[in-house]
């Protein structure tokens, strides 16, 4: 059997896995953004206020991010605010993406947000300064608020393994133990840390208010007086070290392991339940340490009582993690982008008549596409595999568990996974195993005839 | 062995009463990189059983999908009785009589049997299910082929050979007059695969046509009337079974001739490597013990086959063996001298104990690591492969080209093949190397050969004996038992979870290892002693 050669360029690029996710995530950003235009258009068409034209720049207002605050001053202010306000994000993307390796849906990061938020502002706020050096205060709390979130995170780790309770639930749990808990203990120190000298309400002393603050090395001053401090190249370079550990280490190979399966990493030798609970406690440290980062800004205001509310960050983690299909580098990016349209979002409220929830709307939507993106991405692979000429019909009646977001539903206990796979091989894999079988050793049997 | 110079049919078309139900004439389909079927012609005659064979990825499930109007071919037409017809999807199939038992059964295991039949036709008056007439006709259909199916039973109660037959009955019901059976035998225990074969020919002899995709010679030799070969997408011939020989499709299959016997010196037997003393086993299915109070051992350089039907507690003896069940209280597993029965498995790999697991795709592989991840599964964390938690790989891939190399492990990309996209013969194979290129004393393998082709089995049946020859003690589990004849140096038969009889291969038949296995006959062992 002869192989056909005649691969053109871009079959070549979306033959990588790399390019097949970047291009499904484009695909959901620009399915978001198209989706965004029609409401504005709609929005446009039906409200006599709102000139037609108005959706046209709207749309480029949303788009543009900070780029369309106006004069180079409030960019730069906006950026600067865009680029501190990811890191939290940042961290529940990482969160959730180390859970997915693991093959568990993290949607306990707004709990462990909230513990790790909570930790470090008691740490950060009780420690005299005039006693211990603020910056060693500084990371005191950086390692309470840390250390909570990991505790916090182990719990559904430790349901799931011990108690095969589905993490979803625990975490979800968890995530209203965690707002009652952090609500119930502010209230009842509320003389020691609750902010009385400024008439605002149910928030939290600053941080700075101890002289408890992250560096800024001038970077707030560059950004026009923003929030803007080291905590995002901080969480860059977790992002990193975790892109590290999962890719090159002994430890993340048996995180994935078992993540891909729990019974073959068991047959090889290794404890598949410590490594759920443990990757459930890293993902909880990181949701915890983006919080606690967010917090020790020192300008911050954290509203305590959150038993009625979950913060957004927590669970907007999910969509960064989706978008950058649970790469750690990629989250980075993902990250800033969703504040990026959060930023022109708030531009587009401020400038034209629309309002600030069709900039809600339109960040929605594209977080929802972004759901889609492992859809997107799978649909990829079979049109490069299938040339094109074969029936989608056929595809889907042949792969019925090729839909399933990773790790989110869990492939059924009782189809073992020779059923499972030979489903999937049976049908678009075919082609691949035939080539497998054949190709590479036809010189082999030539030589025998 | 040149074997294009074998019988090829003649075509000779007469419009009027057409001889072939239908043909499917040149049909090509390509996917990208390869030629899944080049050139392809299948002719099925009225009342036969047709087989096709060919090794794991020779394009017979490609043929079947186009058939069943899943792909479309490049190039090639398909005629019913003569008419040239298209098949776009599986209900332009069905229209036209063709059915289909797939080789993992597509049915809803929370309904009963009837409604799984009637599941898409259901007969109705205005959306009222009108049951008792498909009941009746379920019935019949059922008496007549021999079928012998409880349409009231819940799927999910019912064995696996009264699933098949379900799904036979889904066919029948549906009136088609060609049935493909896609690997019929592979889920099937041997009493029950006789009763298919039974079966099939009972169908056959009624007027329907049967094509029957298998890998098994000696099957096709029992049920077919013709047998059409494939080899690596090629058409290479179609015979009559009545002319041929096991041998000869064997070597049209592969292309070279096919040892069926295994070539082995004698057993040297040395010391004891695993001893093993009143095993008992709780069963997660009943609440009888699944191993009860099993005594036996295994020698350097012998090979002991446990042999026994399906779910007589083979699964769990191994499990406790290598640690991925329990043992209860009392048990005693020894190897080499030293207790292991509550080690931890990372220790019995790192000891000396190497496991071809039952389940390739559950416990062998990891599927989505690639092939070089998957040799290191038990030996990643060695110095040899990494460095402060660090894995080195530059070794890993050494490594792995060594052993793909050495156990002509073929796949797409060589050591960084997704596993999964690779054929079971050489997922098979991948476990294999792994397995035996650990230092091992102790080999467990359980139905090392399932499902594969007569070339794989082959090497792999090589291996083990190799394995033997350089000192290793061998537990085989099987279920096949030809596989259990020809390597085994002494068999055990397993029944209801107790060993009932130590048998010497060379002194006993077939037929009195069946007696044992089947539970009519057993030994006073030390095993047996139970109760």
């Amino acid at each position: 059997m002869k192989r056909n050669e005649n691969k053109s360029g871009l079959s070549n690029l979306l033959a990588k896995p790399g390019a097949q996710s970047v291009i499904a995530s484009l695909i959901c950003i620009l399915g978001g953004l198209l989706v965004g235009f029609i409401v504005l258009a709609l929005l446009a068409l039906f409200d006599k206020d709102i000139p037609f034209y108005d959706a046209i720049s709207g749309f480029f207002t949303v788009l543009g991010g900070p780029f369309s605050a106006g004069n180079g001053k409030d960019v730069l202010f906006q950026m600067g605010n865009m680029l501190f306000s990811s890191t939290p994000l940042i961290m529940t993307g990482l969160s959730v993406a180390i859970a997915f390796k693991t093959g568990l849906f993290n949607i306990g990061a707004p709990g462990q947000y909230l513990m790790g938020a909570m930790g470090a502002l008691i740490v950060a706020l009780s420690i005299p300064t005039t006693v211990v050096p603020s910056w060693i205060v500084w990371i005191l709390a950086l390692l309470a608020g840390t250390l909570l979130g990991v505790l916090w995170g182990a719990i559904p780790g430790f349901f799931k393994a011990r108690f095969n309770v589905n993490e979803v639930i625990v975490c979800i749990m968890t995530n209203w133990i965690a707002a009652n808990v952090v609500s119930w203990v502010f209230k009842a120190t509320s003389e020691q840390f609750v902010n009385y000298a400024e008439t605002k309400v149910n928030f939290i002393r600053k941080t700075v208010t101890n002289g408890v603050s992250t560096a800024t090395f001038g970077l707030d001053k560059l950004f026009g007086g923003s929030y803007m401090d080291i905590s995002i190249f901080l969480a860059a370079i977790i992002a990193i070290v975790l892109y590290i550990v999962i890719n090159k280490t002994t430890f993340g190979y048996e995180l994935k392991a078992c993540g891909y399966n729990k019974h073959a990493s068991k047959y090889a030798g290794m404890n598949e339940k410590k490594y759920i609970i443990l990757s459930m406690a890293i993902a909880g440290g990181l949701a915890a340490c983006g919080a606690a980062l967010w917090c020790l800004n020192g300008a911050q205001d954290f509203k305590w009582d959150t038993y009625q509310t979950l913060p957004a960050d927590g669970f907007n983690g999910i969509p960064a993690a989706l978008l950058a299909s649970n790469n750690p580098i990629a989250v980075i990016f993902s990250g800033i982008f969703l504040k990026y349209l959060n930023v022109g979002g708030s531009n587009l409220a401020a400038q034209t008549s629309f309002n600030e929830y069709v900039s809600s709307l339109i960040v929605a939507v594209i977080i929802y596409f972004a759901g889609f993106s492992k859809f997107i991405r799978e649909l990829l692979i079979r049109r490069k595999k299938e040339n094109g000429k074969e029936k989608k019909k056929a595809d889907v009646f042949l792969r019925p568990t090729s839909v399933l977001a990773e790790g989110v539903i869990e492939e059924p206990e009782k189809t073992s996974g020779e059923k499972l796979s030979d489903l999937q091989s049976d049908g678009a894999d075919t082609a691949a195993e035939k080539a497998n079988e054949t190709a590479p050793k036809t010189e082999k049997e030539a030589d025998e005839k | 062995m040149n074997t294009d110079n074998n019988v090829k049919l003649t075509e000779t078309a007469e419009t009027s009463d057409y001889p072939y139900v239908i043909e499917m004439r040149n049909i090509t389909k390509d996917f990208p990189g390869i030629i899944a079927n080049d050139n392809i012609t299948l002719q099925l005659k009225r009342g036969e059983i047709h087989a096709l064979l060919g090794e794991n990825g020779a394009g017979k499930s490609t043929l079947m999908s186009v058939l069943f109007g899943l792909y479309q071919p490049e190039k090639g037409e398909i005629y019913k009785n003569g008419q040239k017809v298209e098949i776009n999807d599986p209900n332009d199939a069905n229209a036209l009589g063709i059915g289909m038992v797939h080789q993992h059964f597509k049915l809803v295991e929370v309904f009963t049997v009837l409604d799984n039949i009637i599941l898409g036709i259901e007969p109705n008056t205005a959306g009222f299910l009108r049951k008792k007439e498909a009941r009746r006709k379920v019935v019949e259909l059922s008496h007549k082929y021999g079928l012998n199916v409880d349409p009231d039973a819940l799927v999910e109660d019912i064995t696996v050979g009264m699933q098949q037959r379900t799904e036979i009955l889904k066919m029948l019901y549906r009136e088609n007059e060609v049935l493909i059976f896609d690997e019929p035998t592979a889920v099937l225990t041997p009493q029950e695969i006789g009763e298919l074969m039974h079966i099939m020919k009972g169908l056959a002899a009624e007027g329907k046509t049967i094509l029957f995709i298998s890998h098994k010679l000696n099957e096709i030799m029992e049920v077919a009337d013709r047998c059409t070969v494939l080899r690596k997408g090629k058409y290479i011939g179609t015979v009559n079974i009545a002319d041929t020989t096991k041998e000869e499709l064997s070597s049209m299959m592969v292309g070279r001739s096919i040892k069926f016997s295994v070539d082995k010196k004698e057993a040297v037997p040395g010391e004891t490597v695993l001893e093993v003393e009143h095993l008992t086993v709780k069963s997660k299915l009943h609440k009888k013990n699944a191993v009860n109070n099993v005594s036996f051992s295994v020698r350097a350089g012998e090979i002991v086959c446990v042999a026994g039907i399906d779910g007589n507690g083979q699964t769990e003896l191994v499990n406790a063996l290598t640690g991925l069940e329990k043992a209860e209280a009392g048990s005693k597993v020894i190897f080499c001298g030293e207790d292991i029965t509550k080690k931890s498995i990372r220790y019995k790999n790192t000891h000396g104990i190497s496991h071809i697991p039952e389940d390739r795709h559950k416990h062998g592989l990891i599927l989505d690591y690639s092939l070089e991840e998957n040799l290191v599964l038990q030996r990643y964390f060695e110095p040899q492969f990494q460095n402060h938690g660090m894995i080195r790989f530059g070794e890993v891939r050494k490594y792995a080209e060594d052993l793909i190399d050495k156990y002509d492990v073929r796949s797409g990309q060589g050591a960084v093949t997704t596993t999964r996209s690779m054929s079971g013969g050489n997922q098979q194979k991948a476990i294999i190397a792994r397995e035996l290129d650990r230092n091992h004393k102790l080999l467990v393998a359980v139905q090392p050969t399932r499902g594969l082709d007569v070339g794989a089995i082959e090497f792999i049946h090589e291996q083990i004996v190799s394995s033997r020859d350089a000192g290793a003690g061998v537990l085989l589990i099987s279920l096949e038992l030809d596989e259990v004849m020809d390597l085994s140096d002494r068999i055990l038969v397993i029944y209801e979870g107790e060993i009932v009889g130590e048998l010497d291969p060379k002194t006993t038949t077939v037929e009195e290892l069946g007696l044992y296995m089947a539970g009519a006959k057993r030994q006073k062992t030390k095993g047996g002693d139970a109760e």
